[in-house]
């Protein structure tokens, strides 16, 4: 693999987990928002 | 009624920001005399690396705030800390072994850095697991708490441990005693800009982490308070004598 190469894994590993984290919480926010909801 | 829990929106604009902000610097720095183009996984490995440190130091001082104020305030932020701790050592790792294939020729190799880091990762997740063992909050709190202080020894030892040891792994390049070890003033600055850009994305995912912490609390103390016929309640006694 060329250098270029190995950067583009590199990165897409840490963006690409980052965007996937970051969505994670935002899903989490919004079941627990909803089951919330749905009790009251 | 405990009041609503406040949803905020601009952590989503300030990663993002800060996300794109560290990407272009990394991609119009120059390439290195001996690794090229390579060098560039620096600017993604070294502020993951820093944000561990960070992460797991927080949860520290989360950690010893609580067992002295006992305000679950702070075991919010350290369980929030932790969690994304582990994320960013998790991150760093990987990051590592990519980096390390085409430069030292071997993806993972057991040196002093290497190790401790990994132990580190282990020890973090266990406190996670830990803090799911029971639903009690003070119980939670008071042992995850005894962890966190804990953990928190391996944080010198990750960091010292290129010096302390004879490793393949670089030394320090921002936290030297002689100044950082990058001389060309881009490089210098993509590297700075990209830990400032990662830990604003830190303080970002706290502050939606720590909402998610307060939507789950929420959501048990709903789910507790709901009354639910008590085991046996719906049966009735026959009528003795009844014919």
């Amino acid at each position: 693999m060329s250098e270029w190469g190995w950067v583009a894994f590199a990165y897409g590993v840490a963006y690409g987990s980052l965007a996937v984290y970051a969505t994670s919480i935002a899903i989490r926010i919004r079941n627990a928002r909803k089951s919330i909801g749905d009790a009251e | 009624m405990e009041p609503q829990v406040r949803i905020r929106r601009w952590p989503w604009v300030v990663i993002a920001l800060s996300l794109a902000v560290a990407f272009t610097l990394s991609m119009i720095s120059p390439a290195d005399s001996v690794q090229g183009d390579l060098v560039r996984i620096m600017y993604v490995h070294v502020p993951s690396a820093w944000l561990a440190y960070t992460a797991f130091f927080v949860t520290f001082v989360g950690s010893v705030a609580y067992l002295v104020t006992k305000n679950l305030k702070w075991d919010r932020i350290a369980a929030a800390s932790a969690e994304i701790g582990v994320y960013f050592t998790g991150l760093a790792l990987s990051l590592g072994m990519i980096w390390a294939k085409p430069t030292w020729g071997v993806w993972w190799t057991w040196d002093a850095r290497l190790t401790f880091t990994f132990i580190m990762f282990f020890v973090y997740l266990g406190y996670l697991a830990l803090r799911r063992t029971t639903d009690d909050p003070i119980a939670r709190a008071s042992r995850s708490s005894v962890l966190g202080v804990l953990g928190a020894i391996q944080i010198p030892l990750v960091h010292f441990s290129v010096v302390w040891w004879r490793t393949l792994h670089q030394p320090p390049s921002l936290i030297k005693p002689d100044g950082p070890a990058i001389q060309d003033p881009l490089m210098l600055t993509a590297l700075i800009i990209g830990v400032i850009a990662f830990t604003v994305v830190y303080v970002a995912l706290m502050v939606k982490r720590i909402e998610l912490i307060h939507l789950d609390e929420r959501r048990l103390q709903i789910e507790q308070s709901i009354e639910r016929p008590v085991a046996g309640e719906a049966v009735t006694a026959p009528e003795l004598g009844a014919t």
